[in-house]
């Protein structure tokens, strides 16, 4: 973060982008000065804030892992200004970013337990440096049960990497879409179903759930039916934020700031906020 | 001894300053008083309840470029906004005094927001003890005296026709005016009077009241003006939004409020505090439950001008002694 001046961004350029669901984009960006590039690490969960000089700036999370390069990436989904002129944008164009921000998954924590993904629509976009990480540091880990749903298999939106993740030891890809197409041959369940018939265990486990607030609701009532504990379940919120340091008290939601105290948090410690979202 | 200025010497001071540098001092303008950026000292009040808005523009401005964004052949630079004019800020009532240091509390903790700092850093403040309390202050009951000396840079406090300067800083020091300050006898006068609120334990109690249904009940008359956070001294709450005109960007900062709705509307629709309701329980929470949970202070001065300007008379006194009231309740 620039510590001298905290809104101001470092500029960047956008390396690169990719069509990863007809709504949602996979944006590469490099930071400009290399001193800033060398210093700017991260870990899974935290987020940056994006500029698009002249129409804004807004949160997103980061997509990559910082150990495999220098490269951020950012999965954006087209739904407001600031997304859609990121959307617009070719390589070269020079962005800003704000950064990194807020906690994240304590996968040091988690070490040794097996991890069970649960992500839904462009939920997965924080969990997709998670399932990275773990798949870097395989032996660190027990199983890994990923189940990604989407309203349509068109949106699933982290595709490309579905070989990888199903592929690698002791993981286990599970997809599930809202309604299927005329290729699709997977399920056409919701994602809280898919949990209650799959029956992930409980014991030794940790589950790791983003995604639209009713997949959350009905999601953590399955995982409490199959006996895992509010400490056990873990989830990224998603809150309006603008200043990403804990001052504009946008994103307050009782005593926390999201942008500072999470987006991490258990449900252990969403339990005990007073206000319901 | 104390040391005194009287008023005439006073207004000699300032119209020495207005030469020096930026002078904000009450002023009148549409039959109130106002902070105003003096020209002549003779326009300035001194006898005054308080001013009708309070002092926090000045220092987070209503609207502010945070940077603008510098295309030269085809390079971007970001040009912060910079504070480089130092600043006399006359006038300002203990109560104010302690609502910036309330500010300070979020703005200043590291990161420090640079842009607030400067502003901050420029500009002294000189403080006037209030003789007369207003008929909505409650400061008492908030922890401030009337003349409350902390938080400025210098005290006047008023006796017949003259001033006790009392120095409370470095940087106050140094801007005294040695010349027209003479020693004195004089004693300070009493403080005056004040309604008391029952604050005593609110912090406590607020936790327990979360749910009730007083919140909503209260909120249904609320217009969603914002006048509230608008002339609030301790409402810090901000927006950031880019503008283009013609080709020049700027990144602006403006103030916002927790009422307005769609404060809390996420890009896609989704708004966890979609009720009139639940964005005024979170105005009363925020100042007398949050606030003081992570900075140890309540987050209301009790200048009272949220009670005077409300249109529909929702009244901070008045809800810190029914949460006292449903507190007691629900522990029966």
């Amino acid at each position: 973060m620039n510590a001298e001046n905290p809104f101001i961004p470092y500029l960047a350029t956008l390396l690169s982008t990719a069509d990863l669901t007809p709504d949602t984009k996979f944006l590469t960006v490099e930071l400009d000065d290399p001193d800033v590039r060398d210093r700017f690490d991260y870990k899974p969960g935290q987020f940056a804030i994006l500029s698009a000089f002249g129409l804004g700036e807004a949160p997103f999370c980061l997509v990559s892992v910082s150990y495999r390069g220098r490269q951020l990436e950012f999965a954006v989904r087209r739904i407001g200004t600031v997304t859609n002129a990121l959307h617009e944008l070719e390589p070269g164009a020079k962005v800003g970013v704000r950064g990194p921000f807020g906690n994240y998954f304590s996968l040091e924590q988690y070490k040794g337990s097996n991890i069970i993904i649960i992500g839904g629509g462009i939920g997965m976009a924080p969990l997709r440096p998670v399932i990275n990480f773990i798949l870097d540091h395989r032996a660190d880990y027990g199983d890994l049960l990923i189940i990604n749903g989407a309203r349509t298999p068109q949106d699933l939106v982290f595709a490309p990497e579905f070989a990888t993740w199903a592929q690698a030891p002791g993981s286990r890809l599970e997809l599930t879409v809202d309604r299927g197409d005329a290729d699709w041959t997977g399920r056409e369940a919701l994602v809280p179903d898919v949990v209650k018939e799959l029956k992930p265990s409980a014991e030794n486990a940790i589950a790791i759930t983003c995604g639209p607030p009713i997949m959350i609701r009905f999601t953590l009532i399955r995982l409490k039916e199959l006996g895992f504990t509010d400490s056990q379940i873990v989830t990224t919120l998603e809150m309006k934020m603008k200043c990403g340091l804990g001052k504009c008290a946008r994103c307050n939601v009782g005593d926390k700031y999201i942008c500072q105290d999470g987006p991490v948090f258990t449900l252990e410690q969403i339990s005990k906020f007073m206000e319901q979202f | 001894m104390t040391q005194i200025i009287s008023r005439k010497d006073l207004l000699s001071w300032l119209e020495r300053l207005i030469g020096e540098r930026i002078v904000i001092a009450p002023a009148r303008s549409n039959g109130m008083v106002l902070f105003q950026r003096a020209s002549r000292a003779e326009d300035i009040v001194l006898d005054f309840d308080n001013t009708a808005l309070s002092p926090k523009e000045s220092f987070l401005p209503l609207s502010e470029a945070l940077f603008t964004v510098d295309k030269e052949n085809g390079n971007i630079k970001l040009m912060p906004t910079t504070v480089d004019e130092e600043t006399v800020f006359f006038g300002i009532r203990p109560c104010d005094a302690r609502g910036m240091a309330l500010i300070d509390a979020p703005l200043l903790a590291a990161p420090a927001d640079a842009l607030y700092q400067q502003h901050r850093a420029r500009t002294t403040l000189i403080g006037l003890a209030c003789s007369q309390a207003g008929p909505e202050c409650f400061c008492t009951s908030m922890g401030i005296a009337p003349d409350d000396p902390s938080n400025v840079d210098i005290m006047l406090t008023k006796v017949d026709d003259s001033y006790i300067v009392q120095a409370i800083t470095e940087k106050g020091k140094a801007l005294l005016p040695s010349d027209l300050i003479a020693e004195s006898e004089v004693m300070p006068p009493p403080a005056p009077s004040l309604q008391a609120v029952l604050t005593e334990g609110i912090v406590e109690v607020m936790p327990g009241v979360f749910e009730a249904p007083y919140w909503s009940r209260l909120a249904d008359r609320c217009l969603h003006c914002n006048i509230c956070a608008y002339v609030c001294p301790t409402c810090y709450c901000f927006d950031i939004r880019d503008y283009i005109d013609e080709g020049s960007i700027e990144r602006v900062r403006s103030w916002e409020s927790c009422q307005s709705p769609g404060f809390t509307r996420l890009a896609g629709g989704y708004d966890p505090r979609s009720t009139k309701g639940a964005r005024l329980r979170q105005r009363f929470y925020h100042k007398l439950s949050y606030f003081p949970e992570h900075f140890g202070l309540i987050g209301c001065v009790g200048c009272g001008r949220c009670v005077r300007y409300c249109p529909v008379n929702i009244d901070i006194r008045e809800v810190i002694s029914d949460i006292q009231k449903l507190g007691a309740q629900s522990e029966c």
